[in-house]
């Protein structure tokens, strides 16, 4: 009974510190709004249409403008005119346009006579999603073009049209993207960078929000209010801090896949559940940093240091199999690259059972913790 | 006459006494100094540790052959050829495949179905399937690739052997940048600067938030001097601050390339040229917006989000002619924008000053706009000092 009440008054505590100090609220829930409403509507179109790409037409006949248009018309690409290769290749160097097509001089010329013209593209691979779009969207066109020229060379060779396809395209490959169908950008990133962000914002905040107790000088009070029970001085704070942030990893979940009906390969339960967890995980992270190092700016720093590189180590973008060996293991250390296996399908209840080992971290610094808040040991400077 | 030779001389004074006393703190501030070092000088080392390899290769793949005729095993024999796909299990059946893949054993399958010899027999379309695993963009990548290099060479080869049917166009794709697609490449050339702005406004946020609650004032002149200018204050505490960020600067832009064997196109005269302008306006952009920050800590609390948002907001990525309208304008509050865009075609693409002209002129527009809000709040900052106004209590 003694523990609930002192569990409650440092909550209550907690909550007036809320109520003096704004950057509580700004922290949490106005950042967490804002990389929402970022994430959502900056990707909003799933994969990028209009992509310039510069044409060099050297050639001018009817069948390269033919071409030009026919490029201009795909979805992917914008067909920006250049006169010489000189200036496209400029405007490539400066970011203008990903990608040139040279169409040599003669081109229908050569065509025509079977003599084989070739056309050039050069392609940008800086930018790396409108140059893997446009090489695509120029590979795909310079073979339809190949297809549409042996098409007329057929047809006048007597080929009924019912026959032709099989002729042209002896192969086709048929292909089917699993867990994300309309290759959606979008989906892609604000599926890991949201959550990455409340990993962030919560190992951030309540670094902060402990650390600060050490910094102002208010810890014995804190240990007062709690009974002189760093345990119960440590839960009441957490209690609330669980609260609100599972408060907004399930609004979050819910904003990701009922509202914006992104793709998920388990089930809306999984994730409610991932997202408690990771909100519990991050939060034991928090608390073992701080315990361990008990001085609020160099427990931030590293907290900042961490969450930052944890985007990078989920894995999400590049696969954890292409980074060094010695780093595959530490990715294991983020709690988001277990709510990512767990968001893609995999061995959920081993990760989930990861994410309650992150949960005893905290019991390892208590006592450190303890000595900080009551003996306030620890280098000033 | 003597008048201005007076105010000149003490102008320089102010400036290089403010100088002194900036650099003294920063240096006696190990939390700043922590920032500047360890997130100067290690990051970029991280990050290109992290992403070393930076290409995903061999990506293992199930492959489920109901066709078993000579072209599908050839077909399998090249695929498993290229440097994209490794063919790590042969199955029986769909059913087996799916349950490596649900596993994540395979990244993707590939599926002969049984009529895939008959049809390319018969002269028909002959279609096989391939299921690609989109958890991430670069298993998809890989398999697409992979099996469509495969089947263009077939097709042609087909063509070639029925009717000896060339292709009438033939192309040649060269991609002279970053000539694998290489994942460390595109992004390490956009972080590098990132890094820069990003350090640099944490550390002088700190710094702010320091003197704040030390009941100092980073806006007021020290005792000893006498004028209240706040273009001395302005000048003599970025001075500092520039010093400190060239050195990091050339580290991070020339140094850390080298070590890491990455392209370096660009002349070292104009990137230099290119980082001075960029790490002026940087100072600029950190003095005006730390003004907000009250005390040692905040920035991190308030601000630590916005680096990945800056780093999409290049452009490096998701491509800039696709930017909803709003968060283009929006892009350009940061100097990181056009720094990174910049320091991208420069060093990574080979670009000289002139091509790159459009990003100088914003920086260039964004040092002065910055460099008044800087002034600003100094201004205010001072106003508010004098009248007791409490303007900032977060």
């Amino acid at each position: 009974m003694e523990f609930w009440k002192n569990i409650s008054s440092v909550v209550k505590r907690e909550l007036r510190i809320w109520a003096r100090r704004p950057i509580y609220f700004l922290g949490t829930v106005a950042v967490m709004a804002f990389c929402t409403v970022f994430y959502l509507s900056f990707l909003r179109d799933g994969v990028p249409s209009d992509v310039p790409i510069a044409v060099v037409d050297m050639d001018g006949s009817s069948t390269s403008r033919n071409f030009c248009r026919q490029l201009d018309a795909t979805q992917l690409g914008k067909v920006v005119h250049y006169d010489d290769f000189t200036s496209a290749r400029e405007a490539m160097q400066g970011g203008k346009v990903t990608s040139v097509c040279v169409i040599p001089e003669g081109f229908n010329c050569d065509l025509q006579s079977r003599r084989q013209p070739q056309i050039s593209f050069y392609v940008n691979g800086l930018y790396f999603l409108g140059g893997s779009l446009a090489w695509k969207d120029l590979l795909t066109m310079v073979n339809l073009c190949s297809g549409a020229v042996q098409r007329e060379v057929m047809r006048m060779q007597g080929v009924p049209d019912s026959q032709m396809y099989g002729l042209l395209r002896p192969v086709d490959v048929d292909v089917h993207q699993i867990g994300n169908a309309t290759m959606n950008y979008g989906a892609y990133l604000a599926n890991m960078m949201i959550p990455g962000m409340l990993q962030m914002v919560i190992i951030i905040v309540l670094v902060y929000s402990l650390g600060a107790e050490l910094k102002y000088g208010t810890s014995r009070h804190l240990l007062d209010v709690a009974g002189g029970d760093v345990f119960t001085a440590v839960t009441g704070k957490l209690a609330l801090y669980t609260l609100l942030f599972t408060l907004i990893s399930w609004t979050e979940v819910i904003i990701l896949y009922k509202w914006m009906h992104f793709p998920l390969a388990g089930s809306l339960g999984t994730m409610l559940l991932a997202g408690f967890l990771l909100v519990l995980a991050s939060e034991s992270v928090a608390v073992l940093i701080i315990g361990c190092v008990p001085v609020c700016r160099f427990a931030l720093s590293i907290g900042a240091l961490y969450s930052v590189l944890g985007l990078s180590l989920t894995g999400f973008t590049l696969p954890v199999e292409a980074m060094p060996a010695g780093l595959r293991g530490l990715t294991y250390m983020y709690p988001l690259r277990h709510y990512y296996e767990i968001y893609v399908n995999v061995d959920v209840t081993g990760h989930v059972l990861a994410l309650l080992l992150f949960c005893f971290l905290p019991f390892l610094v208590m006592r450190r913790l303890e000595h900080a808040y009551r003996y306030l040991d620890y280098a000033r400077n | 006459m003597r008048g201005t030779d007076n105010y000149l001389k003490r102008w320089l004074r102010d400036t290089l006494g403010i100088f002194n006393t900036e650099l003294r703190n920063i240096l006696h501030d190990g939390g700043v100094m922590i920032i500047f070092i360890a997130a100067g000088f290690f990051y970029p080392i991280l990050y290109n540790f992290v992403y070393k390899n930076g290409i995903l290769e061999d990506t293992p793949i199930a492959v489920v052959d109901n066709a078993d005729c000579s072209d599908s095993r050839r077909m399998i024999r090249e695929m498993d050829a290229t440097r994209e796909i490794d063919i790590a299990f042969k199955c029986v059946s769909m059913e087996e495949a799916r349950e490596l893949f649900d596993q994540r054993k395979v990244n993707g399958i590939i599926y002969f179905p049984s009529d895939f010899g008959d049809a390319i027999a018969r002269s028909q379309t002959a279609t096989f399937s391939i299921y690609a695993d989109m958890s991430s963009f670069l298993y998809y990548k890989n398999l697409l690739m992979g099996a469509e290099f495969v089947m263009l060479h077939e097709i042609n080869d087909i063509k070639m052997e029925r009717y000896s049917l060339e292709n009438p166009v033939v192309y040649e794709d060269i991609n002279p940048y970053n000539r694998a697609f290489s994942y460390s490449i595109f992004l390490i050339s956009a972080i590098l600067m990132l890094i820069i702005q990003q350090v640099m406004f944490y550390g002088m946020s700190m710094s702010v938030g320091t003197m704040r609650e030390e009941n100092r004032s980073f806006a007021s002149l020290p005792d000893s001097y006498t004028g209240h200018g706040v273009g001395r204050v302005v000048i003599g505490r970025g001075a500092v601050y520039w010093l400190i960020f060239m050195i990091i600067g050339i580290y991070v832009t020339c140094i850390v390339p080298a070590l890491f064997r990455f392209p370096q196109r660009g002349n070292y005269w104009e990137i230099l040229i290119l980082l001075s302008l960029f790490v002026t306006v940087c100072v600029f952009f950190c003095m005006s917006w730390s003004t907000l920050v009250t005390r040692r800590e905040s920035a991190f609390l308030l601000f630590l989000f916005m680096s990945p948002v800056c780093l999409f907001l290049t452009g490096f990525s998701w491509p800039v002619t696709a930017f909803p309208a709003f968060w283009k304008y929006f892009s350009y509050l940061f100097p990181s924008t056009f720094g990174c865009q910049a320091f991208i075609n420069m060093n990574t693409a080979g670009a000289e000053l002139g091509i790159i002209a459009p990003q100088l002129r914003a920086l260039c527009v964004q040092g002065i706009v910055y460099f008044v809000l800087a002034c600003v709040a100094v201004y205010v900052e001072n106003f508010a000092l004098k009248h007791k106004i409490d303007i900032l209590s977060v």
